[in-house]
């Protein structure tokens, strides 16, 4: 019994290999079917180009509108919502069954949650770990985000894969960054760092700050979007065929995961560099 | 006739882009990890450290060629 689903399974997988390997090209299709009366196995030229179709895949966002006046990206908000209601989820199961001993959720959160309390104890400093929450939060958000794409349900995009949503964490990062230091270091220290070390680099210590929030949400956006761009062209060429699966874990779990603890090490360093 | 030609420079202008684009967080992301590598070598105990710092310094680096993906997307979808 079990010989025999092995061989199933190796001829099954053979005749994958060979109607890839037939149907191999970027714009074309493999038929298989019978045509007057005949059997055919043909390669034909499929009505949507690459070019389409990463033109529908990257800017068909169901758009609604509020009150005539506000639009709003349906398609992104909706994953957003998902992913805050997962990590809702999530917390309120680990507090509802907080134990000293702790269960298989908890050890998860413990673990996270130490890792990074000790990362902001070692770069602010001991008396400043009120920032564990927020660096927490954020790594949580955006790893969520990242790997949200891989379950293949029909428009499960990741939200990070869209300008709005990176731009918008990198602004609020600017906003807490800047605010941390004027309450740490008050307003005169704060205002007199920006004409160091003479007063001619005002505008480019500006333009410094603002570029920051910039490369930060770019890098995060840049990274997910040619990520899925690579895996759509490669799986059109191999016919979504094994490949995919590879790319996926790489694309998605690797690349995800490096992004999202990227930009909260780099939230973290702008935060440690401002306060000092 | 003039549309073609603007759209063939566009695409060319994104191949160069994204070539060029490449050599420099190449270098520099390689260049880091080497680092790394011989730092690990030195002192094992600290490679936890080393490894964090160098995904860090590799994703910094690697801003470049993210701008100039960014751009070559542009010139293949918005020209």
């Amino acid at each position: 019994m079990k010989k025999k689903s092995k061989k199933a399974l190796i001829i099954v997988l053979i005749i994958i290999i060979i109607e890839g390997i037939l149907s191999v090209g970027l714009n074309h299709e493999l038929q298989i079917g019978f045509d007057e009366g005949k059997f055919v196995i043909r390669n034909v030229e499929s009505e949507k180009s690459i070019q389409d179709q990463i033109t529908h895949e990257f800017q068909n966002y169901k758009i609604v509108k509020l009150f005539g006046k506000f639009t709003i990206n349906w398609s992104v908000l909706r994953v957003i919502l998902f992913v805050d209601l997962f990590l809702i989820l999530f917390a309120a199961l680990v507090r509802w069954k907080m134990h000293l001993i702790p269960g298989k959720l908890q050890i998860i959160a413990e673990l996270i949650y130490t890792f990074f309390s000790n990362l902001v104890i070692e770069t602010v400093g001991e008396k400043k770990k009120y920032f564990t929450p927020y660096i927490f939060t954020i790594f949580v958000f955006i790893w969520i985000c990242n790997i949200i794409g891989m379950i293949p349900i029909p428009g499960n995009l990741e939200p990070t894969r869209n300008l709005n949503v990176p731009l918008g964490l990198g602004l609020m990062a600017l906003v807490i960054v800047h605010y941390t230091a004027i309450k740490e270091k008050g307003m005169k220290l704060y205002l007199k760092e920006y004409a160091e070390p003479i007063s001619f680099m005002l505008p480019i210590n500006i333009v410094g700050e603002v570029a920051k929030g910039i490369s930060l949400s770019f890098r995060l956006f840049g990274n997910i979007l040619g990520g899925a761009i690579i895996i759509l062209v490669v799986s059109n060429l191999t016919r979504f065929i094994l490949i995919p699966v590879g790319l996926n874990l790489f694309f998605g779990l690797f690349i995800g995961t490096v992004q999202a603890f990227v930009f909260t090490m780099l939230v973290l360093s702008y935060t440690a560099v401002a306060i000092k | 006739m003039e549309s073609e030609i603007i759209r063939a420079a566009a695409l060319l202008g994104a191949g160069i882009c994204m070539g060029f684009g490449a050599i420099g967080p190449g270098i520099g992301e390689g260049f880091t990890a080497g680092k790394a590598c011989e730092g690990i070598a030195r002192s094992p105990e600290n490679a936890g450290l080393l490894t964090r710092t160098m995904l860090v310094g590799q994703a910094v680096s690697e801003s470049t060629g993210i701008y100039s993906l960014v751009i070559s997307l542009l010139l293949i979808f918005a020209v």
